[in-house]
């Protein structure tokens, strides 16, 4: 746990990452506490439409007359969860297969790599419309097909730094011992991948926000009445001409969460892994 | 008396390089072996061919009279027999485990209980000159020497009967060399382990090994017991490495 408000530290010795970390803690705050104070984000208040930001709602309402600042906070949360689920995921079972692949070598590498490479082949938003009108709309195929189009990129990172472990003494040492290769992997592999894992997982936390905003932008995400930040910037843009509000305060709320989280995964790059430059 | 190790005509290309040209020698139970050349000889080949760490192109290791096979239910056979001493002990020792991890991992594969472990370590340990405390620290937070030193209790942590160092004085400094070097003596002694030392340095070999091989571009130019091979060498090879290491010596003589 020093470990942690260590790093926490020299993040916060940097003006990139300070910034970093203002915004997603304010992300963090509006999404997660906000919700709990907020009135219903879904309250109809016709009487209220398009009500310019103040007291009474902080960034004012919508068409329907709803509560702005609400609805943008349980997008959030929605975005948040999501992103986190399917980086967490994502980065564990790409992990777990370039280690393999790193470690077998031969065919079974050259297999993975393969499929690593049609996967990445498709350009994401292809591959999500096919796979939405295979499985239907909804969270659950958004987190697979999000998770399977970022397993690669953690596969092939850890598949390169398994190479490179392989030939390292302390590999050699563990089999010599016999000792049982599972515990090899998870033991001494694991943590030595680990570093540039989570600099890459915190680096696409902020892609994964932004590809949900612009699925459900175009209406493959989540389905009214439940908001998510891209919901509510199309909905404002049907409206812009009575109020450009709706749009604007969901945008920028879209725009913090993914400028802080790419700001701080850029500060925990250059702390886990000064050597490297430039981004992926 | 049974050989510990016995390869013949052992050869190995990596592309263009021949690592390994038709080495051929035998290594007598309980006794200290040297092998000697300079860098790029293919002394470390021959140390990780002999380990299974790498395989041969032709040619046969036989370990305690059994073939070297390339399994996993062969290699956890080896283990028991076999631990290598790396180049560089530091770089051998998982970097984010504990020493504490690292030792019960050798008790999970012999299936003994970790109190037993724990006993023989310590009197292992002790015997190295290894405080107790070493156990809860990180392979970074120890000295070069201390590191030498837990690589080594790791390896005798398993009973192996041949234990083979690959440069095992590199980088440390001259008064412990030597402390080591009667460590690793008296070890081979008192358990009847056959000691096996690769090394570009003839002044080690020299100390510690009854016999030795001198090896050059894969090949051994020239081999036997330790007094007659530095003290009356054939190949002009072995000549060239001897009066290329004396400098000290002479400066002793002059003394």
């Amino acid at each position: 746990m020093s470990g942690f408000f260590a790093t926490l530290k020299r993040i916060g010795s940097e003006r990139d990452g300070r910034l970093g970390l203002a915004f997603t803690f304010a992300i963090l705050v509006f999404a997660l506490i906000r919700p709990l104070v907020s009135p219903d984000p879904n309250a109809i208040d016709i009487k209220a439409r398009f009500a310019a930001p103040g007291l009474a709602h902080l960034l004012g309402t919508d068409n329907l007359g709803r509560d702005l600042a609400a609805r943008t906070s349980v997008g959030t949360r929605y975005a948040l969860t999501l992103a986190v689920m399917i980086v967490v995921i994502s980065s564990i079972i790409g992990s777990l297969i370039g280690i393999v692949a790193g470690i077998a070598g031969g065919w079974v590498d050259r297999a993975v790599t393969a499929v690593f490479d049609i996967v990445n082949a498709f350009p994401p938003l292809i591959l999500a419309f096919a796979l939405i009108a295979l499985y239907g709309k909804g969270s659950a195929t958004f987190v697979l097909l999000v998770t399977v189009v970022f397993i690669p990129q953690f596969g092939r990172m850890a598949r390169a730094r398994a190479q490179t472990l392989r030939n390292l003494s302390f590999i050699e040492a563990e089999r010599m011992l016999a000792v049982h290769p599972v515990t090899i992997v998870v033991r001494h592999y694991l943590p030595n991948v680990a570093g540039p894992i989570i600099v890459l997982a915190s680096m696409n936390l902020p892609v994964v926000i932004a590809f949900e905003a612009s699925l459900s932008f175009l209406g493959f995400g989540v389905q009214p009445p439940k908001s998510s930040l891209g919901t509510l910037i199309k909905d404002g843009f049907v409206s812009i001409n009575q109020s450009w509000w709706p749009t604007v305060a969901a945008a920028l709320v879209l725009a913090i969460a993914t400028l802080g989280a790419t700001l701080l995964g850029e500060a925990l790059r250059r702390i886990i892994d000064p050597k490297s430059t430039g981004a992926r | 008396m049974t050989d510990a190790i016995s390869i013949s005509n052992a050869q190995l290309r990596f592309g263009e390089t021949v690592a390994l040209d038709g080495v051929s020698l035998s290594i007598r139970r309980g006794t200290c072996f040297g092998i000697v050349g300079e860098s790029g000889s293919g002394k470390t080949t021959l140390m990780r061919a002999i380990l299974g760490l790498q395989r041969l192109d032709h040619g046969e290791i036989r370990i305690l009279c059994n073939p070297l096979v390339h399994s996993r239910a062969a290699l956890k056979q080896r283990a028991g027999f076999i631990q290598p001493i790396f180049q560089d002990p530091a770089a051998s020792l998982s970097p984010r485990s504990r020493i504490r991890t690292l030792m019960n991992e050798v008790g999970t594969v012999l299936r003994e209980p970790h109190a037993a472990t724990r006993e023989r370590l310590g009197v292992i340990l002790n015997r190295l000159g290894l405080p107790p405390g070493v156990i809860d620290k990180y392979p970074h937070e120890i000295s070069g020497g201390q590191a030498r030193r837990v690589a080594i209790a790791r390896a005798l942590l398993m009973k192996p009967s041949i234990l083979i160092a690959d440069e095992p004085t590199a980088g440390l400094d001259v008064s412990v060399q030597g402390d080591l070097l009667n460590l690793l003596q008296d070890i081979r002694r008192s358990d009847n382990i056959t000691l096996v030392v690769i090394s570009h340095n003839l002044a080690i070999v020299r100390l510690i090994a009854e016999n030795a091989v001198v090896m050059r571009a894969g090949k051994v130019v020239e081999g036997g017991e330790i007094g007659s091979l530095f003290g009356s060498p054939q190949e002009v090879y072995t000549r060239d490495l001897l009066a290329a290491w004396p400098s000290i010596r002479a400066a002793n003589t002059k003394r």
